[in-house]
């Protein structure tokens, strides 16, 4: 066959045709740009946020590269460089640690930066100065210098006590350079020069791993070894490339130096019901954009296809006109895309910003829509997009393709689609007529009513997920009472349990009571204890060990056997009985006031809230043992207590961490204060007097705020928490419903306004024989009015079940779906989509009775 | 007496350089159960009268009266509903409505009116045309000369004063277009109908009893009953 270059006139075609239909066009690229829109603005959040947490897990590791080897000589560093595979290759020589007494709460490393880029990698690259060069100078955290209470200017000397694989020296270093401190760094880096490290470091002569295996591990010296750091050209499997690069510099992968892939480009073991639901979003998504394309097109074909038919005709083939079909949705999307973009970037960062202020996310710059994530936003948005474009016009371009020029010439909406051959007699009103012109294209209707129904839909379930959440259910676990003070929870090895319980100095203790306006302070104190198991409680014991120690991995119960069962002891004043979570048994004031009974619960914990009567050492009747240590003193006791009920502190008042085996036991302060000296308490519930919150509020944060260690919790900035988080889901949730109601709309419209036009011409016939104005208008309103009532029919019936699943998602107790059920927002939209419905069609007639009948029926 | 008439009916499209003169002062009478043919050649403005004399437009100036009612001195609505009990229209391609059967569409104007329907007269009707047997069918099921029986059964269905034909047989091939004049001829005549058919083919005008020719906007021939 003769190729012929016809590409050109394919193109003019396409282009004349282009401009040919302007408010065609105008809707076709606006329902572009709202699909864009809408997947720009999603991918802007969906990317912040992944680049959010990354930062944040990077930050905490400490670490931005992908991958490292770790403790290697400078020909391993070589051997590293020269490998393709990698980029961004950069050390740090390990020098020894800060040990000033002022850093006692800080660990400090100190080590060589081979570059500005491995500064830059740890986070800790100085944002006044530069990293030092001369012997003598060294760059730090603001941490660091806060603790030695030095100020933030270049030029200060340093005092610092250096162990060295420990050798202790002391050294003065000058400030070359210092950054703002990272407090959830796992340690804090201060860098010194080359020179330092030539001086004061060995360098090592064997490889660091000769040294262990042969021995204690305490001789081991890691001064002067070096971390290499490097990056591969995409985060997929780096666990697997770095394992593949061992084998390839080192023969296996035992010979190679110990290797560790950063935690933050690990992906999370995302469970398969949240993957799902991620699928099922962006699916909802992908579809609410497929049917605004896809029936647009659709129309627009129809539109224009007895030009399709007349180009047939005179002998353009099909393919050709698939062509000139998808030249003009290539037009479409390059006018449309670069719009729709910069609106979804707008407004994924306003909501973004929107989110993380609501949310209390971390660091609001993490989580930002910033440069660093713009291109693939924009590229993942725009490839969508024109997928979804492209995907859209695949049916109508076949449809042009394959229409008969005959057909097309005498095309008109109708002709085609009635397959029926009879038709029953009936009386012909507007509404009969109406209803048998929506059955006339069913695909259409089907295709308006879905589009509608989806944003319905969601804005139900959007309603359902927040009657969901009410603000009781959400503070259940975060706040007994008014305001609640309690301890920051640290990992601070260097203090003993029962000091890490006692974080209320008996002064605070004193001023909250001495607050003016509060009508209750209730005070829970703490301790440890080691419980003395005997006879039924110790069989118990046994059996336990027993049935669990195989699958445990813990160690708990060498521990248990070595150390003795470790506990905590609670001392609660009077009126914190009521707040107890009791499992067994009842809280009886009067004999609690004896001070000869104990709360208690025993467990392990692989079998929280699981426990059957054999895994709980006490029952309610039992007697429980322990001996308390006061270390104020150094007293040891013994106490005996009879079990009043099995229970414990409700959440929010109790240590906020727990133990593989979880013993506690609950006496009365007066019973407390008797087996130690120490007045320090773990944490304090007050309620306002009435009228007083605010007042209280105020002074309560003045006593407070100034102690380290403690916090205090208010039930009002709670509140405040949860509507701004409720507020949020509104937000997005508006969001999404907005630009799927807007696109069911505008699908509405379009169908509507096409669908008149294209019966242009019938509609002019029914005029001529009689059919007068009005009645075709109401004829066209029942029209509108049917797709409305089957919008709201098919939101009904396909969102409810939608509603039970967002339900089952959230709500994982028995609960009664129909206490959560709601069809308020259909009930709502509904008269609104019936007014729009009846006014469209109307308009879009009115418009068209611009032309007169004789006009109208000499249209071909 | 004459059931159609008009006086200086003129319609002038355009204006300044492009105004163009479809219709200049065309006076016509048409007279009780005649069937008249409107000859003319294409652009003469046979189609122009037409649409005025069924009141589906408004002359530049001049009068029609059906039945001696001044149709353009009624509202647009109410024209519609004069046009509908007292002009039944047959156009060139049949414009029948595609979700009514042919019944529904025979009875379509007087179902609009709300009236109830001469179902021994229609009846009548629609055996004269031959469409007993297809009665429930939709018109994408008929011929393109069933279709055209159905539009005719339509315009005489509500017993209109004149039936006002433009090109009925203009779709048709000639076997059928012979066998459609032919009944359209007889039902006028067996119901007393009065017909204007506007054509451009001598052969078929030639079946009327009078013709009136048309060219250039004036009528030149036949204008009154005794021309």
């Amino acid at each position: 066959m003769t190729k012929v270059n016809n590409k050109g006139v394919i193109r003019r075609l396409a282009f004349r045709e282009f401009r040919k239909s302007g408010k065609m066009n105008c809707i076709v690229i606006f329902s572009i740009i709202l699909t864009c829109v809408m997947f720009a603005a999603l991918a802007s959040i969906g990317g912040a946020l992944i680049n959010g947490f990354q930062n944040e897990s990077m930050r905490a590791v400490g670490a931005k590269s992908m991958a490292g080897f770790k403790f290697c000589m400078e020909e391993d560093y070589e051997k590293i460089l020269s490998d393709r595979s990698v980029t961004g290759v950069t050390y740090r020589i390990i020098v020894g640690t800060v040990i000033n007494d002022e850093l006692k709460d800080l660990n400090v490393e100190l080590n060589h930066a081979g570059s500005d880029d491995e500064a830059k990698d740890s986070f800790c690259f100085p944002e006044t100065g530069r990293l030092p060069e001369s012997e003598d100078e060294i760059a730090v955290s603001t941490l660091m210098l806060d603790r030695l209470g030095l100020p933030y200017e270049t030029g200060v000397k340093v005092h610092v006590v250096l162990n060295i694989d420990g050798e202790i020296s002391e050294h003065e270093f000058t400030l070359c350079g210092f950054w703002n401190g990272d407090p959830v760094a796992p340690a804090q880096q201060a860098w010194v020069s080359r020179e330092f490290v030539n001086k004061n470091v060995p360098k090592p002569q064997t490889s660091f791993y000769d040294q262990l295996g042969k021995g204690k591990d305490s001789g081991v010296k890691y001064a002067g070894y070096m971390q290499v750091s490097f990056d591969f050209r995409s985060s997929l499997d780096i666990t697997g490339k770095t394992e593949k690069l061992a084998e390839r510099l080192y023969g296996n992968k035992e010979n190679a130096p110990y290797f560790g892939v950063n935690p933050a480009y690990q992906t999370s073991n995302a469970d398969s019901d949240s993957v799902t639901g991620y699928l099922m979003f962006t699916l909802l998504i992908f579809a609410a954009g497929y049917l605004i394309i896809y029936n647009i097109f659709r129309i627009n074909i129809s539109v224009n296809i007895r030009s399709y038919g007349l180009l047939k005709t005179i002998g353009t083939t099909s393919k050709q006109i698939r062509h000139m079909v998808r030249t003009e949705a290539l037009i479409y999307s390059l006018i449309g895309i670069p719009f729709g973009l910069g609106g979804g970037v707008l407004l994924g960062r306003s909501l973004m910003g929107f989110i993380t202020v609501t949310l209390n996310i971390g660091d609001a710059r993490n989580y930002a829509v910033n440069s660093e994530i713009l291109l693939p936003v924009c590229a993942i948005a725009a490839l969508f997009t024109f997928a979804t474009v492209m995907i859209s016009c695949l049916g109508p371009c076949r449809a042009a393709g394959n229409v008969s020029p005959i057909e097309a010439l005498r095309y008109n909406e109708t002709s085609i689609n009635i397959k029926k051959e009879q038709k029953k007699t009936g009386k012909t009103t507007p509404l009969s007529l109406a209803l048998s012109n929506l059955a006339r294209n069913r695909k259409k209707g089907m295709v308006v009513v879905l589009s509608l129904s989806l944003s319905l839909i969601i804005l139900n379930s959007v309603s359902v997920l927040l009657n969901t959440f009410s603000f009781e259910d959400q503070i259940r676990g975060e706040i007994t009472g008014d305001f609640n003070v309690v301890r920051k929870v640290m990992h601070n090895s260097a203090e003993s349990f029962s000091d890490e319980l006692q974080k209320i100095n008996p002064e605070i203790l004193e001023s909250l009571r001495n607050t003016e306006g509060i009508s209750e302070m209730e005070t829970v104190y703490g301790s440890e204890i080691f419980l003395e198991l005997s006879g039924e409680a110790e069989k118990k014991m046994d059996a336990l060990k027993e049935k669990y120690a195989a699958s445990d991995q813990s160690g708990v119960f060498d521990i248990i056997e070595n150390h003795g069962a470790f506990g905590t002891l609670y001392g609660i004043t009077d009126g914190l009985g009521k707040e107890l979570v009791l499992s067994d048994g009842e809280f009886d004031e009067q004999k609690w006031k004896t001070g000869r009974y104990a709360i208690v619960t025993t467990g392990y914990m692989e079998l929280r809230g699981t426990e059957t009567d054999e895994d709980v050492l006490y029952r309610p009747g039992d007697t429980v043992t322990f001996t308390a240590k006061d270390q104020n003193i150094g007293k040891t006791e013994k106490r005996e207590y009879e079990v009043m009920a099995v229970g414990s502190l409700p959440e929010t008042l109790d240590k906020q961490s727990s133990f593989y085996f979880d013993s506690t036991v609950i006496i009365p302060e007066t019973e407390y204060f008797g087996l130690t000296e120490n007045r320090k308490a773990l944490s304090v519930m007050i309620n306002a007097g009435e009228g007083k919150y605010d007042e209280v509020s105020e002074k309560l944060n003045d006593i407070i705020a100034p102690e380290p260690g403690i916090y205090l919790k208010s039930i009002e900035s709670l509140r405040a928490e949860y509507e701004d988080f409720t507020r949020m889901i509104k937000i997005v949730g508006g969001f999404l419903c907005t630009i799927l109601g807007l696109i069911g709309i505008l699908n509405f419209v379009n169908s509507v306004v096409t669908g008149i036009v294209s019966r242009k011409r019938e509609l002019a016939v029914m005029n001529a024989v009689g059919m007068t104005g009005k009645q075709l208008s109401s004829m066209l309103m029942w029209e509108g009015v049917s797709y409305a009532v089957l919008t709201a029919l098919t939101s009904v019936i396909l969102g409810t079940p939608l509603c039970y699943a967002v339900f089952n998602f959230i709500i994982t107790t028995e609960e009664s779906f129909l206490k959560y059920f709601t069809l308020t927002p259909v009930l709502v939209c509904v008269p609104l989509l019936l007014i729009l419905a009846a006014f469209i069609p109307t308009a879009a007639y009115r418009i068209l009775c611009k032309e007169s009948v004789v006009e109208r029926l000499r249209e071909n | 007496m004459d059931v159609l008439k008009t006086e200086a009916l003129t319609k002038v499209y355009g204006k300044g350089q492009n105004q163009v003169t479809a219709l200049d002062k065309a006076e016509i009478s048409i007279s009780e159960g005649s069937f008249v043919a409107i000859v003319g050649t294409s652009g003469s403005g046979k189609s122009t009268l037409l649409h005025m004399m069924g009141g589906l437009d408004r002359p530049t100036s001049g009068k029609v009266y059906v039945e001696n009612k001044d149709i353009f001195s009624l509202k647009d609505e109410e024209l519609t509903i004069f046009r509908r009990r007292k002009i039944g229209f047959v156009f060139q391609s049949f414009n029948l409505v595609p979700t009514l059967n042919v019944y529904e569409n025979i009875v379509f104007p007087i179902q609009l009116d709300g009236n109830d329907v001469d179902e021994k007269f229609v009846g009548e009707v629609i055996k004269t045309l031959g469409l007993e047997d297809m009665k429930n069918r939709l018109p994408n099921q008929l011929s393109g000369g069933q279709q055209q029986r159905v539009a005719i059964a339509r315009a005489l269905a509500s017993k209109p004063a004149i039936v006002l034909a433009d090109e009925p047989t203009g779709n048709l091939d000639s076997k059928t277009s012979q066998d459609v004049l032919g009944l359209l001829k007889v039902t006028g005549q067996k119901f007393s109908q009065t017909i204007v058919m506007i054509t451009h083919n001598e052969a078929i005008a030639q079946m009327a009893d009078r013709i009136i020719r048309i060219e250039d906007g004036h009528i030149v021939k036949g204008g009154a009953e005794n021309d």
